[in-house]
């Protein structure tokens, strides 16, 4: 009898202890945020080989892991002790964070994203980057306000973009604009298209003088609509009436509204009808996904798009590394008419809810601030961005850099640039723009003699054509920005009405566009008319109030006083 | 041999089921018993009752990293944002079509394979046919949702088979057509899983009596005859069976592929109530109702379920529970 006693005991005890872990496992997760909060302030060595760290880093984009053998990781490594271990997106972003946040599974660092934010998944930076980084410190100073959360003041993320040391004259247009082929414009001897007629203009005769280009059909104009990438379709309407790109709003005066269902937007919509009656819209452009579309630009055959340069900059390395430079895209500042001025261009600002965060599971958050504000030291900064001394760059007998022709292929080889280029950490990192204290600009595109030198004799001929020294000369000098600006940076804050507004808007957005667009021209109006009035169904509303919301804090609060 | 066959067990054996009085003397008596099932008893409060808690979420606004006692009530809140959300009939319309379309096609489709193989004699060809037709089985949706994708395209296999055979002047961009994508949907599913579902009726058909047919023969039945009157009739409990547990996963329509072959154009016929959940749950970070979601597939599952077999029962035939 005993022993069967012990035996139904023991039984017992081990359900129990089960039990007990389950609950544990499952309460775990709770208990991690206030942990890391309070052990904020300990830790934190110092930086060095002596220590090895490793920082495990997600990246809400996707992309490709560096070789093992990478030179600037490598380096990194050796003198200050850190790898990194990316992780990059595969798939849908917003599932994948709600998955992460779910399990409360988090990397040491993480790119912004409104969502972690509001999951409690980072931590505040502010006190940590005064106690420990003075080097950032210094260079967020001017920017230290703009880059608190209107939701609670607290700093939560590092701006990898936007934060200048001065005026910079740039060479470079990253942002968005309708493009065209370089080889267009030549083949008609260089005019300057400034509304969206001329430009559609000439998209069809040239493709009705090259029905193919190197085999495949000639694809007059392309739109992407795939994801949260969708602003080829959603965004153009605001920028043909002249004003910047400030996400789903128009804003004058500091108050925003919605352009989605106003005359101007449809003015674009049927102009698109109108283009694919023609034949010049891509067949598959509402169901082609990212990588599709990526094939189709780096194959050359696509004439124009409206687009984020940033976007497709992969798509024009390929064909650059194809010598099909006359296939590479001149961008456009398109408006409706002459009268209106064109406002893509803008001003730097401060790439709000981007660059890294630290996550509450990071186990020495003082130490991975540390690690940052090492590496925007001013040589790190070389390193990262011109890359190691005579072997990338050189440096004359003034003390300017300069690149050989080969080592300029190189900088824009996807292949080599694995293997050479710390691009995963650098592009969200917080980075000096503008000037080093040398004098030499902090990024190769941006050195003007670098700039001139590396341009091919046909960009050269471009340019002469048009008499402009870069591209970028195509646009209107951009006036100051707004206190406020951009609106698109503003958090609609997860869950909330405003949010829910939002992506409803978009699911009409994606619906009803492509149907519009596809539609024949008489089924056109009917489509729209629709579109406008299931808009109306929305409570669009509550997304103005909150955007207009946080555009009067801003007002209130980044005003330099 | 002689012996097996007067030995063999009578079809429905007929034990009459008598109430054992319950008492600690049986529980004495069959203790290994119950000690062999306490791992099993274990698992299942650990793995299926225990996560039944985390449907208070459904009742709150849920914040992640925060205790239970902090988060804020909300009653049904998140069910009526479900419910009268405009989609959500559209959502639950795909989601019932796009299911059945799938049960019926599978099953139709699984039955005749399994019938076809099973009059094929020679045993090489059967099991080839049988491998070839099971192999897709083992693609991952991704991967069966890239092909489908490419063999849509307009340059893909089916326009270029269509052209050459001049069924159609121009190719058809069959994921822009929101009517094309129900049967897109149900054909990949019939590609992908047909040969595998073959393998259970295979094994039904093997156990059937062979003196049946020979019994046919002798009275002059010819295939067609023997496989409506034996082979079908002996793989019908198999059949029910299988019925009643799909018939449970009827708001199961599948999510990879409505998915990853969606876009905006045909959204109105590809969403299901999963992708649904998904953006206005998962994506938003809005647990509560992805969770709330969750308890509305799982009545619905358990209704169709109990209906099922109740009918099942009523019809005389073979029942799960």
């Amino acid at each position: 009898m005993g022993d069967r006693k012990r035996v139904l005991l023991r039984f017992g005890a081990v359900l129990l202890l089960a039990l007990s872990v389950t609950v544990a496992g499952c309460s775990g997760g709770n208990t991690k945020g206030t942990d890391a909060g309070t052990t904020n302030n300990a830790g934190g060595s110092e930086v060095g080989p002596e220590q090895p760290f490793e920082i495990s880093v997600f990246l809400g984009e996707a992309g490709q892991q560096p070789t093992a053998d990478n030179k600037i990781y490598k380096k990194i490594k050796d003198e200050l002790g850190v790898t990194f271990k990316f992780e990059f997106l595969a798939g849908d972003k917003n599932q994948k964070l709600g998955v992460m946040i779910a399990g409360a599974d988090y990397p040491d660092m993480i790119t912004a994203d409104t969502k972690l934010t509001a999951a409690g998944a980072v931590i505040p930076l502010e006190d940590i980057i005064e106690q420990h980084a003075p080097n950032l410190k210094k260079h967020f100073e001017k920017y230290w306000n703009q880059m608190k959360d209107p939701n609670d003041g607290h700093i939560y993320y590092l701006p990898n973009y936007g934060a200048y040391n001065s005026e910079v004259s740039d060479t470079y247009y990253s942002g968005p604009a309708f493009w065209i082929q370089k080889a267009v414009l030549k083949e008609f001897n260089y005019p300057t298209p400034k509304t969206l007629d001329e430009y559609f203009e000439l998209i069809a005769k040239y493709k009705e003088k090259y029905p193919t280009i190197d085999g495949q059909p000639t694809i007059g104009f392309e739109i992407l609509n795939y994801d949260w990438k969708n602003w080829g379709l959603l965004n153009p309407p605001q920028h043909l009436i002249g004003h910047p790109n400030d996400g789903g709003v128009v804003v004058n005066d500091g108050v925003g509204e919605i352009f989605a269902d106003k005359d101007y937007a449809k003015d674009y919509y049927q102009k698109l009808n109108e283009v694919n009656a023609q034949g010049l819209l891509d067949k598959e452009a509402f169901t082609q996904n990212y990588d599709q579309y990526m094939a189709k630009l780096s194959s050359g055959a696509v004439l124009g798009m409206f687009d984020q340069h940033w976007n497709f900059g992969s798509a024009v390395d390929s064909l650059k590394t194809q010598d099909k430079l006359e296939r590479t895209y001149v961008g456009l500042p398109l408006v409706y008419d002459l009268s209106t001025k064109d406002y893509y261009r803008d001003r730097p600002s401060l790439n709000l809810n981007n660059g890294f965060g630290i996550t509450v599971n990071a186990k020495d958050p003082v130490k991975i601030i540390k690690v940052l504000d090492k590496l925007i030291e001013e040589d790190w900064q070389k390193l990262l961005t011109w890359g190691v001394e005579g072997e990338d760059y050189q440096v004359n007998e003034e003390g300017r850099f300069i690149k050989t022709q080969e080592q300029r292929d190189n900088a824009s080889d996807a292949t080599w640039k694995l293997a050479n280029k710390a691009d995963a950490y650098y592009g969200t990192a917080p980075k000096i723009e503008g000037y080093f204290s040398d004098g030499n600009a902090t990024a190769a595109s941006n050195q003007p003699e670098e700039y001139q030198a590396s341009l091919k004799p046909f960009d050269k001929e471009v340019l002469d054509a048009y008499g402009f020294n870069s591209y970028v000369d195509f646009f209107s000098p951009p006036p100051e920005n707004p206190i406020y600006y951009p609106a698109w940076s503003v958090d609609l804050v997860e869950g909330s009405p405003a949010k829910i507004a939002n992506t409803k808007l978009n699911e009409l957005s994606t619906k009803y566009l492509p149907k519009a667009i596809l539609a024949t021209t008489t089924e056109f109006e009917a489509t729209w008319k629709e579109y406008v009035s299931e808009i109306q169904k929305l409570d669009i509303k509550a997304y103005e109030d909150r955007i207009n919301e946080v555009l009067k804090w801003r007002i209130d609060n980044w005003t330099v006083k | 041999m002689e012996e097996i066959v007067t030995e063999a067990r009578p079809l429905k054996p007929p034990v009459k089921r008598q109430r054992r009085r319950w008492s600690w003397n049986t529980v004495k008596e069959q203790r290994q018993l119950i000690y062999m099932s306490v791992p099993l008893l274990a698992y299942i409060i650990l793995f299926a009752y225990v996560p039944v808690w985390g449907w208070t979420m459904a009742f709150q606004d849920y914040k992640p990293a925060r205790s239970f006692g902090e988060q804020t009530w909300v009653g049904f809140k998140h069910f009526q944002f479900l419910f009268t959300d405009d989609n959500f009939m559209r959502v639950l319309r795909n989601t019932l079509a796009m299911s059945i379309i799938n049960l019926v096609l599978g099953f139709a489709t699984a039955i005749i394979l399994a019938l076809l193989l099973n009059e094929i004699k020679k045993t090489f060809w059967k099991r080839t046919v049988q491998t070839i037709s099971y192999l897709p089985h083992f693609l991952s949706w991704i991967i069966v949702t890239g092909i489908v994708a490419t063999s849509l395209a307009s340059d893909g296999i089916i326009n270029d088979l269509l052209m050459k055979l001049n069924l159609i002047d121009k190719p058809i961009i069959w994921l822009s057509e929101g009517k094309y994508f129900w049967g897109v949907v149900g054909a990949s599913h019939v590609w992908k899983e047909v040969g595998w579902n073959t393998i259970i009726y295979l094994a039904a058909m093997s156990s059937i009596d062979p003196a049946l047919y020979e019994a046919a023969d002798i009275d002059g039945a010819n295939r067609y005859h023997k496989m409506w009157s034996i082979t079908l009739p002996g793989i019908r409990p198999t059949i029910v069976i299988l019925l009643i547990m799909s018939i449970g996963h009827i708001l199961e329509a599948g999510f990879e592929v409505q998915y990853l072959l969606g876009n905006g154009l045909i959204v109105d016929w590809s969403e299901t109530i999963d992708i649904f959940v998904l953006k206005y749950g998962i994506a938003q970070g809005n647990y509560s109702l992805a969770t709330a979601g969750g308890i509305f597939k799982t009545f619905v599952s358990i209704t169709m379920l109990l209906l099922a077999n109740w009918t099942a029962k009523r019809l005389g035939e073979e029942r799960l529970l």
